[in-house]
């Protein structure tokens, strides 16, 4: 299979034209000043090419906000599991967003399967778009290794000049591209180009945080149930934001809804956060995770110590959002540095 | 968005009947189920199951019957929220929608032939209610059964009737204490930590299983460590919110651990160094 | 059967009550499963033999603590409807005053005609079986409660800020506009009605369940707020919640 392939800049439109004809396309568009969001997309020139990572991560098209998993009857009492899916094309996902997609697809093969999401997940084509430099402040790629693309996509486009280089990651990214017929084939002086990106990426990206990646896991031991969280956290509101924008948090509420005759409903899942007061509160009213500041140790080491025991992963995608969407500007550069300032490792 | 739907998952639900049903206390009710296929719940002591009240929602709820016993499963559910009220509305003949048994499957081969001390706190009683009636089904295979109970008050004592069988007939120590007592209470007032130090171990060979309010573990596991009881012999059963049963939700979280498939059981050595689990 | 509802209201706009009016088609359904005999709004009726009773406003005349008993008697269930009803809404603001000094503020010389009182949520008075929460309530939510009184089960008012259900909309913050907004420490329930359209939230709905007060306070004074306006803004709608949260902490 051919790998590499280039499409001229002015053929860009052409391209999603020709997405547009196979199936639904959702791509960045701007909300606000700094805000983005992927959204469906009619008006091609609507698409931010360039953007800050999107409020919400493309996890919601993985896992919705909110989703019917099974349907019943009450006088039949008949129930059904249901699967809601689009076909869909997401165009312009993020280098960092990528790994998030990877670390949710981690957690839903893992048996049980979750067999909603991952039906979904078959429904859609992923084509990524290289971030060739920093977004903002906020982001700690660098530190995360996310900054470079190596796999969850079907097409990957790296901007250049005048022309996009594609790499193809599935066959399916490889029909779209020769079906298409827009695409060259990419030539050694294009691969240069490439290499020379890389190199100029390695020089950019640079640990934002003051330990190195091993560590950031041995942090999170040493400093789980001791002082060193000191303070940070008393500015929480618990609001949930933090977990809502996160693209490798997946809690999720279960709950019924009913027509008002009592007789059709459905049972549905919708995102849930550990932040919120009831996550942890048994029906007998004890709260396990009653204090702010423990569901947000909590959140800690959910991104950098219980999955990289589980699946040897940092669920950290760098992308930022946590920190860039806290109202109370709770960042999570500041808090690591802090945490590694405190703890000698 | 289109719809398309599939036979089985880990979220569809098997009907089972309510056989019998009685309350045991005010809001306490105990429900006798069989599935409408016929066919057995394939659970262990200590597992759980999801019980669904389609259109107000669902619930964990441990399994309080014996394996070793055929035919029918039991749940005895306390009224707490609005699913397990709406449950409480349920008379026999109704149909119930149920998912699991959920959790973890502990090797009841380790307990075998051992001494047990069962310690319950309140309604720790209804899981524990598993382990003790599958141990007295197979009583030859056990030594010295002691079965310690704490409640409020004596009206809470579930089980009544069982608990003489259990002391009478299957050889099997039953001591209580209440922390309130009425006129008519006879026996020890004081917290379920007071019935320990009295009590005669073998080490080596006792195995302890607690079941209990939050706030009572800390106490029983230092008392019965102070017994000189292994870290390894103390299984502990313990409760937290659960939504999904399946790993997934986070809801039931405890540290490295998903409660509703690593647990609810656990070992005591498996746990003493989690934040957050006692 | 269908049961019976009756509409009441005390000290409010009647907005509320305007919402369940402006239904539309729902309205309809909902009168499959419910009968109406009472609701002053949009009907000359008034049935005094009721299942259900409505209440929309908040307690603020002995007179109507004597009137809301009386309901109470003779209800199966109650229902606190809307802000006024639910935490005591915008009309509790008066009781961060004397009562002498806000009465002399709104009748001057005419204060000693006017019989008044603290402002009461409904709670405060008699016992509450639901809450429709919101300035106005959110018609959604209502059905929703509707729903749970039909099945005789509870209904739980979600622990949860209005951040969460803005986020899954995924509108733009407003404090990325250089707005300030009450939506982190205000109970979820409404769907960020408000944000959706445009407008901040006032924190209608009231506090969340153990709602980092302070740590909001910093928030709005790092956006530029005086903190005499933070705590206007936030006793808005919460002065009852405040009253209650400091009366648990007593305890």
């Amino acid at each position: 299979m051919q790998r590499y392939y280039v499409l001229n800049k002015n053929k860009l439109i052409n391209f999603l034209s020709f997405i547009q004809s196979r199936s639904k396309l959702a791509a960045p568009v701007k909300k606000g000043e700094k805000s983005y969001a992927f959204e469906y997309i009619t008006d091609l020139e609507k698409i931010a090419l360039h953007y800050l990572p999107t409020i919400l991560p493309v996890k919601k098209y993985f896992l919705p906000q909110r989703e019917t998993l099974i349907e019943f009857n009450k006088k039949t009492r008949k129930t059904t599991h249901v699967i809601e899916f689009e076909e869909l094309t997401l165009f312009g996902v993020h280098t960092c967003d990528l790994v998030g997609m990877q670390c949710l697809n981690a957690v839903m093969v893992e048996d049980p399967k979750d067999i909603n999401y991952l039906e979904r997940k078959n429904k859609l084509t992923v084509i990524a778009f290289e971030c060739n430099s920093y977004c903002d402040e906020h982001a700690t790629c660098g530190i995360m290794r996310t900054f470079i693309p190596s796999s969850g996509y079907d097409i990957l486009f790296t901007e250049f000049d005048t022309y996009f280089l594609i790499h193809i990651g599935t066959t399916k990214g490889s029909e779209i591209v020769n079906e298409s017929r827009l695409f060259d084939v990419a030539q050694k002086e294009h691969f240069d180009e490439l290499n020379k990106l890389r190199k100029r990426k390695e020089e950019i990206f640079k640990p934002e945080i003051n330990a190195s990646y091993d560590e950031l896991k041995k942090l999170m031991e040493r400093a789980c149930c001791t002082g060193a969280w000191e303070g940070i956290f008393d500015k929480c509101l618990s609001c949930g934001t933090c977990t809502n924008v996160c693209p490798t948090c997946y809690c999720f509420d279960i709950n019924d809804d009913i027509d008002l005759n009592l007789l059709n409903g459905c049972r549905m899942r919708t995102w849930d956060s550990c932040q919120n007061e009831g996550f942890a509160k048994v029906a007998g009213g004890e709260n396990f995770r009653e204090e702010r500041k423990n569901r947000q140790v909590h959140r800690y080491m959910r991104k950098f110590k219980y999955p990289v025991d589980k699946y040897n992963m940092y669920f950290c995608t760098g992308c930022g959002r946590c920190s860039r969407a806290c109202v109370a500007k709770i960042s999570l550069k500041e808090t690591m540095n802090l945490l590694s300032e405190r703890i000698k490792l | 968005m289109n719809k398309k739907t599939i036979k089985h998952s880990s979220y569809t639900l098997k009907p089972a009947h309510i056989i019998e049903t009685k309350y045991l206390t005010d809001d306490i009710k105990y429900f006798k189920l069989r599935f409408t296929d016929g066919t057995d719940l394939d659970y262990t002591p200590g597992q759980f199951v999801m019980v669904s009240m389609c259109g107000v929602g669902e619930v964990p709820i441990s399994i309080s019957s014996t394996p070793t016993r055929k035919g029918f499963f039991e749940l005895v559910i306390r009224k707490a929220g609005k699913v397990t009220s709406d449950i409480h509305s349920l008379k026999t003949g109704d149909k119930i929608g149920i998912r699991g048994p959920m959790g973890r499957k502990i090797p009841l081969s380790t307990i075998e032939g051992k001494d047990l001390i069962f310690v319950a706190g309140g309604l720790g009683i209804v899981p524990l209610r598993s382990f003790i009636d599958f141990v007295l089904d197979n009583r030859r295979d056990f030594g010295k059964v002691e079965i310690l109970l704490g409640c409020k008050t004596p009206e809470e004592i579930l089980f009544k009737d069982e608990i003489k069988d259990w002391e009478e007939t299957l050889n099997v120590e039953f001591n209580c204490t209440v922390d309130k007592a009425d006129p008519k209470w006879k026996g020890n007032v004081g917290l379920i930590t007071s019935l320990i130090p009295s009590i005669f171990v073998y080490p080596e060979r006792t195995y302890a299983i607690v079941c209990g309010p939050p706030i009572m573990y800390k106490f029983v596991i230092k008392a019965l460590l102070e017994k000189g009881i292994k870290e390894d012999h103390i299984i502990l059963s313990l409760e937290r919110h659960m939504k999904c049963g399946v790993g997934k939700c986070g809801h039931c979280q405890i540290g490295n651990y998903y409660c509703c498939q690593d647990g609810p059981v656990f070992f005591y050595h498996e746990i003493k160094n989690n934040w957050e689990a006692l | 059967m269908k049961p019976k509802v009756a509409f009441f209201d005390f000290a409010c706009c009647e907005g509320c009550q305007l919402q369940v009016a402006n239904f539309g088609e729902e309205l309809l359904d909902i009168l499959e499963v419910v009968d109406v005999v009472n609701f002053r709004e949009v009907m000359s009726e008034n049935g005094e033999d009721y299942d259900i009773a409505i209440i929309e406003g908040s307690i603020t005349n002995q007179h109507a603590v004597e009137r809301i008993k009386k309901i109470r008697e003779k209800a199966k269930i109650v229902i606190a409807y809307g802000a006024c009803a639910c935490t005591g809404g915008i009309n509790a603001m008066k009781n961060n005053f004397e009562m002498p000094e806000i009465m002399h503020y709104v009748y001057k010389d005419d204060a000693k005609y006017f019989d008044t009182i603290p402002t009461k949520a409904v709670d405060q008075v008699v016992k509450v079986d639901y809450y429709v929460h919101g300035c106005p309530v959110y018609p959604k939510e209502f059905v929703d409660v509707l729903k749970c009184v039909l099945q005789g089960v509870e209904y739980k008012v979600p622990e949860k800020s209005v951040c969460t259900e803005c986020k899954l909309n995924e509108n733009e913050c407003m404090f990325d506009k250089g707005l300030t907004c009450m939506g982190p420490i205000t109970k979820a329930g409404c769907n960020s009605w408000c944000i959706n359209n445009g407008n901040i939230c006032f924190g209608c709905r009231g506090f969340v369940e153990n709602p980092a007060k302070n740590a909001a306070i910093e928030v709005l004074k790092d956006h530029g707020l005086n903190p005499e306006l933070i705590i206007k803004k936030i006793n808005m709608y919460n002065t009852v919640l405040d009253e209650k949260l400091k009366k648990k902490g007593e305890e």
